[in-house]
């Protein structure tokens, strides 16, 4: 059960509207991230430059008092100024010729580094709240007159703090609303993908069952009753197809097998009437009369099989029964070959759901070809190994002939081809695995090829079904 | 013996009729479903032969409706198609025998004489089979020809059975592969035929009058025919 619900959510997130889900938030997240970050950084740009113009304002301001009031009056400015409790205040400092602070409320600099133009960066421990902590600020020095200097410093923290702050608030906006779109988008991506496989269900419940039947349009709403309806009309078309099929089929079976039916019987009165010397021409052309018709038999049946619908019985086919009373059927042909035809039968039952005059011919039809084409004593060896619920049926028909070789695998399942022409020498009209292909997919079955070293394996795969459900 | 053909083709029917009149039957033909019904409804036939697709009512239907009033005269149904089911489902309507068409006369004639004597020879269950020399001991499953026992095969006893119980008829390879092997199937290959020979080596071969014919386009005669 935790492993069906896995790969359940496996799916679901394979599936297209998740992808889409996902590469959508994605590009959103990325556009986002882009424009934050340039506006982070205009914002840092934009601050900077208001910050050092006011710098170098206020010691324009500075050199102006200490033109008109002297040193004395720089320094009861820098004290006005920190008395007027303003919170993101200069700060100060004066040094003279030497170098030496001569006042100011800025503690003498422990470390700095100089940039150009007088600008320089330096980090102090400040008391703020009755806390110290770590301020970074800017500052310049500049010329006051008389060998004074003053220092203006002015500090970015609280500007830094406040665009960390819309920062980090984005950042986490941006991430709850990523969870949010992939469990969205995980979820829309179920929903959908539950939709699509009721359809999927409906539809192969439909063509493999009776397609006569339709979509339960009233049982959705939205895009998938839309698609419901094509998919209704798409059954439509395929079964008035189907049916015209058929009636195709039902006319050449009236129209050209009839005549020929008729043909045949009108030479068997003339042979009557004929000296007993020629009448073994007339058997021949009376043969391949037979011929002919037994090919246009088995084209039909081909046709009908394949234009119809699966097989909808409820009838059990015991496998290893049919296929044993095959091997019997082909015994004395395989044994004026010296052929040695054995049947390996399963160890458990194998059931099938299906008509046992088909598989008879299914089976029949590939031991035929087998004995056909291996060489005098050769080897066919027929095996069947049941399945079970989740595995079909196998059964192998393997000989020892000349096989045929990969790339003509496809094609000996097409109706009368042959894959060497000097085999058109061999009896039959070339129809014997189209219509074992034919039986097997009717059955909801396959027939595949593989190689024997030397020869050819037939590996029939038939649905497992069994009779206590 | 009287036939009751109903079909709606006009060239086969004819075909048909004529056929059957050399044969030694007499034939009355209907070209519909409803004049068919009628006339197996009123007249006494021995044989029925219904094709499936008849204009008006379908070959199916008609049975089916003889049946449910009471008739039990044997009845062959013809099909064009050559569809999986439809064999099956003639069967369950009450057919007892099927014959897909295109067919040859032949297999006709051996499927309609089979159905005659099998209503003639009645509900008797016979204990022993016998043709000319040949004696079969149905109890012991036994066959003797002359004095001398005949050891066959379990297939090939059935084989033979069926050809005995059928002496003297046709009997075509497609009724051998329905009754002896239970199948309902188109051999690509002469398979039959092999088995048959078989048997012939076992039941002929060291004697003077061969009893197992076979018979041009057809099939198969066990026996003399009779006269």
């Amino acid at each position: 059960m935790t492993d069906r619900r896995a790969t359940q959510a496996q799916r679901v997130l394979r599936s297209l509207t998740f992808r889409y889900g996902v590469k959508y938030l994605l590009v959103l997240t990325g556009t986002v991230v882009v424009i934050t970050l340039l506006l982070y950084g205009l914002y840092i740009y934009r601050y900077f430059n208001e910050l050092s113009r006011s710098i170098i304002e206020e010691q324009d301001t500075l050199k102006l008092v200490y033109n008109g009031q002297g040193l004395d009056g720089v320094f009861q400015y820098m004290r006005d100024q920190r008395d007027a409790q303003i919170l993101d205040r200069f700060h100060y400092m004066v040094v003279d010729g030497d170098g030496k602070r001569v006042g100011g409320d800025l503690p003498e600099a422990t470390s700095y580094r100089m940039f150009d133009d007088g600008w320089f960066y330096l980090e102090l421990g400040l008391m703020q709240w009755g806390e110290a902590v770590d301020v970074e600020f800017i500052a310049r020095m500049n010329d006051l007159g008389s060998g004074y200097r003053a220092i203006v410093a002015r500090d970015y923290q609280s500007a830094l703090l406040s665009g960390r702050l819309v920062f980090t608030t984005l950042a986490q906006a941006m991430l709850v609303t990523i969870l949010l779109g992939l469990v969205g988008g995980y979820l829309a991506a179920q929903r959908s993908m539950q939709r699509m496989e009721w359809l999927g269900r409906e539809m192969s419940r439909i063509i493999r069952g009776d397609p006569s039947k339709r979509l339960d349009v009233s049982a959705e709403t939205g895009h998938v009753v839309t698609l419901a309806k094509l998919m209704n009309g798409m059954l439509d078309q395929t079964e008035s197809l189907m049916q015209g099929i058929r009636g195709i089929s039902d006319n050449i079976a009236h129209d050209l097998r009839t005549p020929l039916g008729r043909l045949r019987n009108q030479l068997v009165r003339l042979q009557d009437s004929l000296p007993e010397e020629r009448r073994p021409e007339v058997d021949g052309v009376i043969a391949e009369c037979d011929h002919l018709l037994q090919s246009f038999n088995a084209v039909l049946r081909i046709s009908s099989l394949e234009s119809g619908s699966f097989y909808s019985g409820q009838r059990q086919v015991e496998l290893a029964r049919v296929l044993r009373d095959a091997v019997e059927l082909y015994e004395p042909l395989a044994h004026e070959k010296d052929i040695s035809l054995n049947f390996r039968p399963p160890t458990r039952l194998a059931q099938t759901r299906g008509d046992a005059d088909l598989l008879f011919q299914l089976f029949s039809n590939v031991i035929d070809n087998a004995i056909k084409y291996t060489p005098r004593n050769g080897e066919v060896a027929v095996s069947l190994s049941a399945g079970g619920p989740a595995q079909m049926h196998r059964v192998i028909i393997a000989d020892t002939g000349p096989g045929i070789s990969a790339e003509h695998w496809e094609d000996v399942f097409r109706r009368f081809y042959r894959v060497d022409p000097s085999r058109s020498a061999q009896p039959g009209h070339g129809l014997g695995l189209s219509m074992a292909q034919a039986v097997a997919h009717y059955h909801g079955g396959r027939v595949d090829l593989e190689g024997n070293d030397p020869g050819l394996r037939v590996v029939i795969s038939l649905p497992y079904s069994s009779t206590d459900k | 013996m009287h036939v009751l053909l109903i079909e709606d083709d006009f060239a086969i029917a004819e075909f048909i009729s004529g056929e059957l009149t050399k044969a030694g039957y007499a034939c009355t033909h209907c070209g519909d479903g409803d004049s068919g019904y009628t006339t197996a409804l009123e007249g006494e036939f021995d044989l029925w032969v219904i094709d499936r697709m008849l204009p008006g009512r379908s070959g199916l239907d008609l049975l089916g409706g003889l049946r449910e009033h009471g008739k039990d005269t044997p009845a062959l149904v013809l099909s064009a198609l050559g569809d999986v089911d439809e064999r099956v489902r003639g069967l369950q309507t009450g057919a007892d025998d099927y014959l897909v068409k295109p067919f040859s006369m032949d297999e006709l004639l051996a499927r309609l004489e089979v159905l005659l004597r099998r209503r003639s020879s009645g509900g008797e269950v016979p204990t022993r089979l016998q043709v000319l020399d040949l004696h079969m001991d149905l109890l012991q499953q036994e066959v003797r020809r002359g004095d001398q026992v005949v050891p066959l095969q379990p297939r090939e006893y059935r084989l033979l059975e069926y050809l005995m119980r059928h002496a003297g008829q046709v009997v075509t390879r497609a009724m051998l592969l329905e009754h002896v092997w239970g199948y309902n199937f188109d051999p690509q290959t002469n398979v039959i035929d092999v088995h048959v020979s078989r048997l012939r080596q076992k039941i002929d071969r060291d004697f003077e009058q061969p009893l197992l014919q076979t018979v041009r386009g057809a099939g198969y005669r066990l026996g003399p025919e009779p006269p």
